[in-house]
């Protein structure tokens, strides 16, 4: 039951079965949660629209069509619930940074680092692009499925997300010559800006 | 070898999609240029993005509104599920063959033969002409609309429902059926999908009011909550009031509850 494809199980609903959405709810709450945090980086809004994604499939559940893949069906209402949401209720913040998850302890200090710029940079970016990073590189959409998502061609698609990844590159080389001089601040090995190097 | 024709194939690269030789390609550039290398890189890292977990409290309001879900449904006649199982294999061609459909599509096509005649005998046709033609064919569909709207089958009804949303304007007997079918329809599905169908029209003060006053009638929960959301959509000047009134309503569903809740902090 539970490794039954996405699709079965949405027809399931779609045929009356409320209760196999609970098993749809497991596989997806989380990465459609982090979807909306990375993208948002306001935990209680994202949990607001995971939960509005799931009221939209009941409402919604005869439109889903045999053949849909599920994926993108799923994420076509998530960006519609989300663009609904902000179209209704203005804009309170565009990110908030002390929302982001914490990075975890790993091996090497100098990885935690950069996956701490990286989270940065990714926030620097506009929203569109964040979007599009999020949507290929954490939910593991296919180029053709975020092309009919966003509605445009598959050759935009890859245009777009390499234009992400310049401008990413960017910001994650501007952060970490910012982190460096810091640090060689901190140790004493260049002059304070306009004075003297205090030993 | 300059990075243009490499940046047209690096996203393809990067989810693996290239041919051998072309993989060979880019990975001869990146070796040699630096940004592309790092662009590369990058991506990688972006998988070690920490994985943020929603809270515990998140399964447990799905559940809330999944038994609200549950408890609308039971509130259907029995029989439900035969009718859901018929849509459920619907088609257009099931739909053909019954008597209503074939004196649908009857009057339809005898309105499109009279069309093609008109324009075959006279290529100089008025626009006036096709324009009154234009006219009886929708008033066409919309009578079907009507008559589906008073079906015994819910499913047909459902249908009715779906053909009134093809058309822009919707006479106003239309929006009275629909207004009733949202208020008095026994089935949960068609209640929800009349509302939908209605939400398209609410600039117009009488469908304004006669969808948002069914929010004080309607005891199914996701009926309620589509109407909070609608109610916040359309900026109801009553918003604040009616919401009010819901919440006094003894019994009220919890996700409803929790719905009005956050309904009334947006309108703050």
């Amino acid at each position: 039951m539970t490794l039954a494809p996405d699709e079965d199980l949405m027809l399931q609903v779609r045929d009356g079965a409320g209760e196999t959405l609970g098993v749809l709810f497991d596989r997806y709450q989380t990465p459609l949660f982090n979807f909306y945090s990375k993208l948002t980086g306001n935990r209680t809004l994202s949990e607001d629209l995971v939960q509005e994604v799931f009221l939209r499939i009941l409402k919604y559940r005869q439109s889903y069509r045999p053949g849909t893949p599920f994926r993108a069906w799923i994420y076509q209402i998530a960006r519609n619930a989300r663009i609904d949401h902000f179209r209704k209720f203005r804009r309170e913040a565009t990110f908030e940074p002390e929302m982001l998850p914490p990075v975890l302890p790993t091996d090497s200090a100098q990885e935690q680092q950069e996956v701490e710029l990286l989270q940065r940079a990714l926030q620097q970016l506009p929203e569109e692009k964040r979007e599009i990073l999020l949507l290929c590189r954490f939910q593991e959409l296919k180029y053709e499925e975020i092309a009919s998502l966003l509605g445009c061609e598959l050759n935009t698609v890859r245009t777009r997300i390499h234009r992400a990844l310049q401008e990413l590159r960017k910001n994650f080389h501007q952060l970490a010559q910012g982190t460096l001089l810091k640090k060689a601040e901190a140790a004493g090995n260049i002059p304070p800006r306009g004075g003297r190097h205090e030993v | 070898m300059k990075c243009e024709p490499i940046s047209e194939l690096l996203p393809d690269y990067l989810q693996g999609s290239l041919s051998a030789e072309q993989r060979h390609t880019v990975e001869a550039h990146l070796e040699q240029c630096a940004d592309c290398c790092e662009e590369a890189a990058l991506w990688k890292k972006l998988s070690l993005l920490p994985v943020d977990q929603p809270s515990p409290a998140s399964r447990e309001r799905f559940e809330a509104l999944l038994q609200a879900y549950q408890a609308g449904r039971s509130n259907q006649p029995k029989g439900g599920s035969e009718w859901r199982k018929r849509f459920a294999s619907w088609n257009i061609f099931h739909w053909l063959r019954s008597p209503l459909g074939a004196a649908a599509w009857s009057a339809a096509v005898l309105i499109i033969g009279i069309f093609a005649g008109l324009q075959i005998a006279n290529s100089k046709s008025s626009s006036q002409e096709i324009s009154v033609l234009r006219d009886e064919l929708t008033s066409t569909k919309q009578l079907v609309v009507l008559s589906m709207l008073q079906q015994q089958s819910a499913s047909a009804r459902l249908e009715g429902v779906t053909w009134s949303t093809r058309e822009q304007q919707l006479d106003p007997q239309v929006l009275s059926a629909l207004l009733h079918t949202l208020r008095y329809d026994q089935s949960v599905d068609v209640r929800l999908a009349a509302l939908d169908a209605l939400s398209r029209h609410g600039r117009q003060p009488q469908v304004h009011k006669g969808v948002l006053d069914s929010l004080q009638q309607d005891q199914s929960p996701l009926v309620q909550v589509a109407l909070i959301d609608l109610m916040l959509e359309w900026r109801d000047r009553d918003a604040a009031h009616r919401l009010q009134e819901l919440e006094q309503t003894p019994n009220l569903n919890p996700t409803v509850r929790q719905r009005v809740e956050w309904a009334k902090s947006k309108l703050n």
